[in-house]
């Protein structure tokens, strides 16, 4: 009987395996969208290669992904929403918040424009256009990062976002644009996902270009003091490579011969409010 | 019409073009709901046979947990299965989360319950008598065991058949503990749930195609061990 | 035959949710005989039997052979020298070779050994030629006599018998228990043989106990038994018997 019991526990590891030693793993909790883009798929292996580490990219809602790092359960952070990472900051539970790249949010919709957004300046009051025309808008309403910037767009807009022509997926943002696709309205989506899945739909970008729609990426380190399991020098490693020449090189070239436009703008060493500022 | 058009090419570009990447999730799906499967029948068979055989304070109470898991939510599983491997939970300490380990573990979790009951349910439609003639012919416990397990092997077979699929089909458990990474958790549910959520339908098809096969090939096997030699009577 | 006694069972009690269902002072089977327990049902007669068979937990002084065994742990090992035959054949999947077999494989008795015994024993009982056939493709009859085949093929010191042609039809019956008969005055089996039915005491019994609500009220030969009820439960027992074969018989006297 014993012996059966060591047989399965010796079983069970080896399906975990390559036994190698821990400190190779650095688990990094980042988004869906981030993952989506592809820039992981480009950067990890490139870091993988420099640095001997794995990188175990979990890539989950930004809610979870934050609460990850509250928990001590992620080495590394790589997240879009400013409001919340400095509240998680502020708490002692990630430290070296640096600005990493952004890239922007637009409105797409179809393409004739039935609630004339087309030529407006401000993403508010595209968004008031759309809450009064009663055109079917789509939300992701999976309290993402995305979400979180529609619902501080419909405040800054000063209108309720309710009623039959407002809809919610829960789902990720390529199948939001489906959605939208399908009931020709109009949705909030990241330039990135909107690029890459740009050639199976039929909307269009209506607005771009608002400050108030940046999406600004940091990265943090998860505040080993707090949690001694924390893979410090792992998560140190990657956090100066998203950061270093080569990390933000490859962050600004991604996507340019693809789509016409790089996907992100690397803004290694600047800090949030030059970007604000700028635009 | 159109989409599944797409995507059974899709499935078939992925499968025939020696797409390292599916190929490589296939193996990992493989590797990880067999090696469950195969773990399960160890524990869920004997447990099983046991159960219907013995008689002791609490059986039936066990019983019912049993029962109870074999109907349990994947994804419910996936997160109490977490609360223990996370680096705050007890087991933190063996670094399993988010490897394939982990997945085998969700899912033995799983699929152990599923077997253990149809071994039970098996055996206990099995004559009653059956064991005491057989104890009376000069079996002792483990050969009585093994000669009730031959005889109720129809179910017992179901049973294999069943917590296989169960935990190749799941995707709440895989993707809690494992994480779907790339390269090196990643299998094909999950990553259809994946391509679904980035909208890339024909993709996501074309995998779950990859995915059916995969189970009917594994469910073939087991159905012709089965029915192996059966001469059922048929009605006419 | 002799005065050598093969089971030896003293205060010998079972109880079933609180009931007493046997209770039994003394019991005793001589070598060599073949001994009918007989009695109405839920008198207790299988309970007996699979008391004696040690098939059951049950209070009791036992001794087989003359020795008193240490129980539970020699059960297997004295059960190995027993075999029994239910009311229903119980046979496994597989031919009926297999299934003849199986109590030889269970002892690892080796295989040249298992093939002469299987084909002596099949062929006792007359179903030599089914030796091939799969066990789920035996009509009752065919079936009981191959669990016979079983039982025997294990030469066994102790044979027991729990009703086993009460699931027949009237001509199986009659056909199987002639060849059993034969059987056990060759073999000289001891053999235990439990029944509700009077007419299979006469041809095969040496000895009858007439067992009622769990406890034996008399036990001698058919004769005795018959022509001298000790008491009137005994008496009703055999009166009913008779004018039941005797109102089957009367259209034809």
């Amino acid at each position: 009987m014993r012996r059966l019991v060591l047989l399965l526990v010796v079983a069970v590891l080896m399906a975990g395996c390559g036994g190698k030693p821990s400190n190779v793993d650095v688990i990094l909790a980042t988004t869906t969208s981030t993952q989506d883009s592809g820039l992981l798929d480009v950067l990890v292996p490139l870091f993988e290669k420099q640095s001997g580490y794995r990188v175990k990219t979990i890539a989950v809602g930004t809610g979870q992904a934050l609460a990850m790092g509250e928990k001590g359960e992620a080495d590394v952070l790589l997240v879009h929403a400013p409001a919340d990472e400095k509240k998680l900051v502020d708490a002692g539970f990630a430290i070296e918040r640096k600005l990493v790249a952004h890239n922007d949010f637009v409105i797409v919709g179809p393409k004739n424009d039935p609630a004339l957004v087309k030529g407006t300046k401000a993403a508010a009051d595209a968004m008031k256009k759309i809450a009064g025309a009663q055109v079917p808008f789509i939300s992701r309403g999976d309290d993402s990062g995305t979400h979180k910037k529609e619902l501080s767009l419909w405040k800054a807009a000063g209108v309720k976002n309710e009623g039959k022509w407002y809809q919610q997926t829960g789902q990720g943002m390529g199948q939001t644009l489906n959605v939208a696709n399908e009931k020709n309205g109009y949705t909030l989506t990241d330039r990135a996902t909107y690029l890459t899945v740009r050639k199976n739909l039929s909307l269009e970008i209506v607005l771009e270009g608002d400050a108030s729609l940046l999406n600004i990426y940091h990265v943090m380190l998860v505040n080993p003091a707090r949690y001694s399991k924390v893979n410090a020098e792992g998560a140190r490693a990657f956090h100066g490579f998203l950061l270093s020449t080569e990390g933000q090189g490859a962050i600004g070239k991604l996507g340019a011969d693809k789509y016409g436009q790089p996907l992100f703008f690397a803004d290694g060493g600047k800090t949030e409010e030059q970007l604000t500022a700028i635009k | 019409m159109e989409a599944i058009w797409q995507g059974v090419k899709a499935a078939v570009h992925l499968l025939f073009s020696g797409d390292p990447e599916t190929w490589r999730i296939t193996f990992l799906t493989l590797r990880v709901s067999g090696l469950a499967t195969l773990i399960s029948v160890l524990l869920g068979v004997p447990a099983g046979v046991l159960l219907a055989l013995t008689r002791f304070p609490g059986r039936r109470v066990l019983i019912s947990l049993v029962n109870t898991g074999m109907a349990l939510p994947p994804v419910v599983v996936g997160l109490w299965v977490s609360i223990f491997l996370w680096r705050s939970g007890p087991l933190g300490f063996l670094q399993l989360m988010y490897t394939p380990a982990a997945m085998v573990i969700a899912q033995t979790v799983i699929a152990a319950p599923v077997i253990a009951g149809f071994t039970l349910a098996g055996i206990g439609q099995l004559d009653p008598q059956l064991a005491m003639q057989l104890t009376a012919l000069g079996a002792s416990r483990w050969q009585l065991y093994r000669l009730l397990v031959r005889e109720a092997r129809l179910s017992i077979l179901a049973a294999v058949i069943a917590g296989f699929g169960a935990v190749v089909s799941e995707v709440g458990a895989s993707t809690m503990v494992g994480g779907n990474i790339p390269g090196q958790t990643r299998v094909l549910t999950t990553a259809t749930v994946m391509e679904v959520s980035k909208g890339n339908y024909n993709l996501a098809i074309g995998i779950s195609i990859v995915l059916l096969l995969l189970a009917y090939a594994v469910t073939l096997s087991l159905t012709l061990l089965q029915q192996r030699g059966r001469q059922p009577w048929v009605m006419r | 035959m002799g005065d050598a006694i093969m089971i030896q069972a003293s205060g010998l009690r079972v109880t079933r949710e609180r009931r007493l269902v046997l209770d039994v002072p003394e019991f005793a089977v001589k070598a060599g005989e073949v001994l009918a327990v007989i009695g109405p049902n839920g008198s207790g007669k299988s309970t007996l039997l699979q008391a004696l068979a040690l098939l059951l937990p049950a209070e009791m002084g036992y001794e087989f052979d003359g020795r008193a065994p240490r129980l539970p742990e020699e059960a297997l090992a004295l059960r190995r020298q027993m075999a029994v035959v239910f009311q229903r054949p119980l046979l496994v999947e597989g031919s009926v070779y297999e299934n003849v077999a199986l109590g030889l494989r269970l002892r690892g008795v080796a295989d040249s050994e298992i093939r002469s015994r299987v084909a002596e024993s099949l062929a006792m009982f007359g179903v030599a030629d089914l030796a091939k056939r799969p066990s789920r493709a035996l009509s009752g009859g065919e079936a009981q006599r191959v669990s016979l085949a079983r039982a025997m093929a294990l030469r066994p010191r102790m044979l027991f018998l729990d009703e086993p042609f009460v699931a027949l039809d009237v001509l199986t019956r009659s056909a199987i228990l002639q060849d059993l008969r034969r059987v056990l005055r060759e073999g000289g089996v001891t053999t235990l043989f439990v029944t509700h039915d009077f007419a299979e005491i006469p041809p095969l019994a040496d000895r009858v106990s007439v067992l009622m609500n769990g406890g034996t009220v008399q036990t001698g030969t058919p004769r005795e038994v018959f022509s001298q009820p000790a008491d009137e439960q005994v008496q009703r027992l055999v009166r009913a018997a008779t004018d039941l074969l005797g109102s089957l018989m009367a259209p034809f006297s």
